[in-house]
């Protein structure tokens, strides 16, 4: 499974509650459209920490990195080849 | 000068046309740019025959467009029906409903306005703010854009806007259907609450404040109003989704005030650290919204010692503040919410409507020219929250004997999550229309950053297949994201008195001991 497919399962299940592929585009960013709340952000660091293996630095805590679900596999990428 | 939000704005205009007063990522506007918005929206909605004191929705986030509705409004002698961004349509449509709102200027891009538009019909006129991301255009009303450029030939006559007994707000504080809670704010109550604000702040011209505080909400509300007043800077920041974003701005637009509630100071210290930024120009910090940790306030202020840190207390129904602690009070009355402030009354009385002895539990009552006319449309409701002039808080409290006033749990079953002030009914009442739900309780139970979080106990019909997916998913679907039950645990009946209703505290009891 891709890591794009993981983390739109993951939002999906856990912050829009369904199994609609629609609900959820992988550029949607989660702060314009209300998918995720600042507790639930760490939620998703937690998330891909424990599922990716990697540590997300506080200053790494950033839209570019966090706010969609591309921009998580673009992060991810860059960690992955760091 | 009269004595209203309006008037204070428009003479800063005039005496500091060029100090910027609001700053949004690369935006920049100065109080002469922002009074020429605020013209033209007054001068539109006068030549639309904006009868004064007919109701104007607001559904935008924080923005330079916000506050130039806002202050239009004021200026075209109607009244701010500001509503949370975060709201799922069913509310906003019973709001504007219940409001009687003639118009709303809303965001484009805002999720619920295709479902407004279709619910509403043309029972309202619209204003879009902005342009819908895909370019699909929404055909209803009139552009902010046209507004704009149109302007206005001149300056509003302020002569009839801002009499202190008048309405000048309505702030939405809950959704249910049967009855939504409208506070009803006048001009007289937003001003005396702004100038006592301004004045234990020692506000200036010169404070550029970081704003994250919803606009809609009475605390983010006051930091806009009292700002503006005096002609001081406001930074905005939409969410605290990435601390790290909001420090970085403090320190490079060397910001001198910062406000927040208590859940805002447990994000920032335990995601960023505020020593690695310059923020030595931070002169004040403000805290309210529920009660803060003392020891989460000590590391605040071990952090930036050079700011001065006021806890503070209020309410919708107060305009927004009722007491301050005093920063050189702070260490010798740690866990206070401080005194009246200037033009505040506060007592702690008994049932009876004495007032108790230092010392001694009872309810905080408030007197002022901050106290709300009433709650739109709900005499009944008001009389039980206004009595005998008093504003009948629901926050029980004792005094000491130096007068400082110590919280000590709230009289009613309003939960506290974040910013947000939350009744049961308006989640209750939603998971109740789920089929195969026979019935629903919901409370607050304690968490480390939120202050409390959302529990629901359910209680499934006989034979009904109701799994907690499904509850949220509803959930999800028709409530704000901040209103969404953290936990749901279904039960086989809820504890109730002898005459039906839920005991709500035992609910707490059970959850916290779990």
């Amino acid at each position: 499974m891709s890591i794009e497919h993981k983390l739109r399962g993951y939002i999906l299940e856990n912050f829009l509650f369904t199994d609609d592929e629609s609900a959820l585009s992988s550029s949607d960013s989660f702060l314009e459209k209300g998918i995720i709340d600042s507790t639930g952000i760490m939620e998703v660091i937690y998330f891909i920490q424990e599922e990716f293996g990697i540590e997300v630095d506080d200053n790494e805590m950033i839209p570019e990195n966090l706010d969609s679900v591309n921009n998580i596999v673009k992060f991810l990428e860059k960690k992955k080849a760091a | 000068m009269s004595q209203s939000l309006i008037h204070l704005l428009q003479h800063q205009a005039h005496r500091v046309p060029d100090n910027i007063a609001i700053v949004q990522k690369d935006e920049r506007i100065s109080y002469g740019q922002l009074y020429a918005c605020i013209c033209a929206v007054a001068a539109f909605l006068r030549e639309n025959g904006l009868a004064p004191g007919a109701r104007v929705g607001l559904l935008l986030e924080n923005s330079p467009q916000f506050v130039a509705t806002y202050y239009g409004v004021l200026a075209a002698g109607g009244v701010v029906v500001a509503m949370n961004t975060g709201t799922k349509s069913r509310d906003l449509v019973n709001w504007l409903k219940h409001s009687e709102a003639c118009w709303l200027f809303a965001d484009a891009r805002h999720p619920e306005l295709a479902a407004i538009t279709t619910q509403m019909r043309d029972s309202i006129a619209y204003v879009i703010v902005g342009e819908h991301p895909n370019g699909s255009a929404i055909t209803v009303g009139a552009s902010w854009k046209q507004i704009q450029e149109n302007g206005a030939v001149n300056e509003p006559d302020l002569s009839y806007s801002g009499q202190p007994g008048e309405l000048a707000s309505i702030i939405y504080t809950s959704g249910t259907t049967g009855h939504p809670k409208g506070v009803m704010l006048s001009h007289g109550n937003l001003f005396h609450n702004v100038n006592s604000i301004v004045g234990y702040l020692k506000l200036t011209g010169d404070d550029i404040v970081m704003n994250i505080l919803p606009f809609y909400y009475s605390y983010g509300n006051s930091v806009l109003h009292t700002h503006l007043a005096v002609g001081a800077t406001i930074v905005l920041e939409n969410s605290l989704l990435y601390p790290h974003k909001i420090l970085q701005t403090m320190e490079k637009e060397r910001v001198t005030g910062f406000s927040g509630v208590p859940s805002t100071f447990s994000i920032l210290l335990s995601r960023t650290k505020f020593k690695d930024y310059d923020l030595s120009s931070l002169r004040y910090i403000t805290q309210a919204g529920g009660p803060m940790a003392p020891a989460s306030i000590r590391r605040v202020i071990a952090d930036l010692p050079n700011a001065e840190f006021f806890v503070m207390y209020g309410q919708t129904e107060a305009t927004a503040r009722l007491s301050y602690l005093p920063p050189d009070k702070l260490e010798q009355k740690l866990g206070s919410v401080g005194i009246g402030i200037p033009g505040v009354t506060l007592e702690v009385q008994d049932d009876q409507g004495n007032k108790v002895a230092p010392g001694e539990i009872g309810q905080i009552y408030a007197k002022g020219d901050n106290i709300m006319l009433g709650y739109w449309k709900d005499p009944q409701t008001t009389e039980t929250v206004i009595q005998n002039g008093w504003l009948v808080t629901g926050d029980l409290a004792y005094q000491d004997s130096d007068g400082f006033i110590f919280i000590n749990g709230r009289a009613s079953d309003m939960i506290k999550s974040g910013a947000n002030r939350i009744s049961p009914k308006d989640i209750e009442e939603v998971i109740a229309e789920l089929e195969g739900v026979e019935e629903v309780a919901v409370v607050g139970i304690p968490d480390e950053i939120l202050g409390q979080v959302i529990k629901a106990f359910v209680v499934a019909s006989p034979n009904a297949k109701l799994e907690k997916k499904a509850v949220m998913a509803h959930c999800r679907q028709n409530l704000a994201i901040y209103k969404l039950p953290k936990e749901v645990e279904f039960v086989s009946e809820l504890p109730k008195t002898a005459s039906g209703k839920v005991k709500r505290f035992l609910l707490a009891d059970t959850a916290r001991a779990s």
